[in-house]
């Protein structure tokens, strides 16, 4: 699903994010992706969702060699691919139910087909009910699940959550935990990136841990790295 | 293009994706009117301005249709006058007259005989009296062509001079056409200066709109990252940006036709009084439907333009970080 080939990224003016990174997430995979902040996260998952592309190595996203996509290419990308953040990225001014049809909208599905997707998804977050609430009347916990069901409305075969748990309490934390555990269990493939160490030593799932821009843990990557560019 | 692999564009069927794309038309046009309409204020401001902008072409536009319209009417006023060889007979001046009626340059002939012209110039020129010192009547016979239409511009009119003369019984013709070549020269002049200022004014229009648009995604801009962020092609973005610049356009150019309309409505009857003097049955013209469907026309392009060069430049410099 993803596969990283000897991937770097340096910033322009000279900052080193990641360097030489290798590892693999297969389809239906569930992993975490750790480090402490600088250590490249961030910078991975926007390689991932092509907001940065790498200076070097390969980057492949369900089959598709991010080096290839053309500007016009990326958004059909990111359609497959659900995303979570720590700041929700709501849309403040707009009902739960807009917010959560927004990627329903943007495919062009019909009404009655969004509205029956979005009341599902708030269902399996736990927000039946609240779809006419704007997200300010909400918790900082339910304002989270509604990014959550907008990341999953359109079934999107990668889910990629970036610190979803940072500023929940831990019973929060495991009930997010948990509805991600559910979106695997039906076969998406979840990269959660947390440095929440408490939180991963409950859960028995893969770890990838970054370190100074290298990644640690992502040995089970096979070694059929003979098509790598330099 | 054709050795990467494809991504799958629409999961949605052909039939579905076309009805969608017509229903997500209707709906951002609806969209983007309705958001225009939740700020009447600003929203009127910018329309204002676009009608103020666009009505001064037009104004120049009537300006011009109108000074067409009277020299038009004043065309038959270049008229030839052919003076006649003293010693004509009667019968060679009507065979004459007979040849220049089946000229096709011709629209009309007239004929003053010596007597006529000696009662005309006793009657208009006050020296009456000084004429019946004389023994002989000095005055040649004349005959006035009018030319056809299409003869009655400056150089077609001089041709036609040129050939009357040519005329056995003609003794010279005089054409008094400088001050209609002057009035056009300042007609041509009027044309020009309103095709000039009328394309500073379209310019301006386009400028005010693309700038309200690059406001309007100044303030949308968390949206915009959103959007992008979850899927939204640009096209998907520009669209109700690229709505709203056409219904500026569209209002915009209904107000510069009504403030059309009062101005003509407000000039007129000072317009009746001058023509009046001037004995001509002239009435102002304003703007036809035509026109009006043209300038909205016109006006809708021009906010459709601006938003998307402003779409353009804006929305590529939002990128979800």
């Amino acid at each position: 699903m993803i596969r990283f080939e000897q991937v770097s990224k340096v910033y322009p003016g000279g900052q080193k994010a990641l360097s030489d990174v290798n590892f693999h997430l297969k389809r239906g995979e569930m992993a975490f992706l750790t480090g402490h902040s600088g250590a490249g996260k961030s910078t991975l998952l926007k390689l991932i969702t092509v907001i940065e592309r790498a200076n070097a190595g390969r980057v492949l996203i369900n089959g598709h060699d991010i080096a290839n996509l053309s500007r016009s290419d990326v958004p059909f990308l990111r359609r497959d691919i659900g995303m979570i953040f720590q700041s929700h990225h709501l849309l403040m001014e707009k009902s739960v139910f807009d917010n959560v049809a927004l990627p329903l909208v943007i495919e062009g599905f019909s009404h009655g087909e969004i509205k029956k997707r979005v009341l599902a998804a708030l269902d399996m977050v736990g927000l039946y009910g609240k779809e006419r609430h704007n997200p300010i009347m909400l918790s900082g916990g339910e304002q989270q699940r509604v990014g959550i069901a907008r990341a999953i409305v359109n079934k999107p075969p990668l889910l990629l959550a970036d610190e979803p748990t940072g500023n929940l309490d831990p019973k929060l934390s495991m009930d997010i935990l948990r509805l991600f555990e559910t979106f695997n269990d039906s076969g998406t493939t979840v990269l959660i990136a947390t440095h929440d160490l408490g939180l991963i030593a409950r859960m028995k799932y893969r770890t990838l841990t970054l370190k100074h821009g290298h990644v640690l843990g992502g040995e089970e990557l096979t070694s059929s790295a003979d098509g790598v560019k330099g | 293009m054709s050795n990467k692999p494809q991504l799958t564009r629409s999961k949605l069927p052909i039939s579905g994706r076309i009805v969608m794309f017509f229903i997500r038309h209707i709906q951002h046009a609806m969209g983007s009117m309705g958001e225009l309409w939740r700020n009447p204020v600003s929203s009127l401001m910018t329309m204002a301005v676009l009608g103020v902008s666009l009505s001064l072409p037009a104004a120049l536009q009537v300006l011009v249709k109108n000074a067409e319209t009277i020299t038009q009417s004043w065309n038959s006023a270049a008229e030839i006058s052919l003076f006649i060889d003293e010693g004509r007979s009667e019968r060679t001046i009507q065979s004459l007259i007979t040849r220049i009626k089946v000229y096709p340059e011709v629209s009309d002939v007239n004929y003053i005989n010596r007597d006529q012209a000696l009662d005309e110039f006793q009657r208009l020129s006050g020296f009456g009296e000084a004429l019946s010192y004389l023994d002989t009547n000095p005055l040649p016979a004349v005959v006035t062509v009018t030319p056809s239409l299409k003869y009655s511009s400056p150089v077609g009119a001089r041709e036609l001079l040129k050939k009357l003369e040519m005329e056995p019984e003609v003794s010279f013709g005089r054409l008094d056409i400088e001050w209609l070549e002057r009035l056009q020269a300042v007609v041509r002049l009027l044309e020009r200066t309103v095709l000039a200022i009328a394309a500073l004014l379209v310019l301006a229009v386009v400028l005010v709109i693309g700038n309200t648009i690059r406001l309007a995604i100044m303030n949308r801009r968390t949206e915009i990252e959103v959007m992008k962020l979850v899927g939204a092609t640009e096209a998907f973005i520009q669209r109700p940006f690229l709505y709203t610049g056409i219904w500026y356009g569209i209002i915009g150019g209904v107000l510069a036709w009504i403030i059309i309309n009062l101005l003509v409505w407000y000039l007129d009857s000072a317009l009746a009084e001058l023509l009046g003097l001037y004995g001509s049955q002239l009435e102002m013209q304003s703007l036809t439907l035509v026109e009006l469907g043209q300038l909205v026309g016109l006006a809708s392009f021009l906010g459709w333009l601006g938003s998307y060069l402003s779409v353009r430049q804006h929305l590529r410099a939002i990128e979800p970080s």
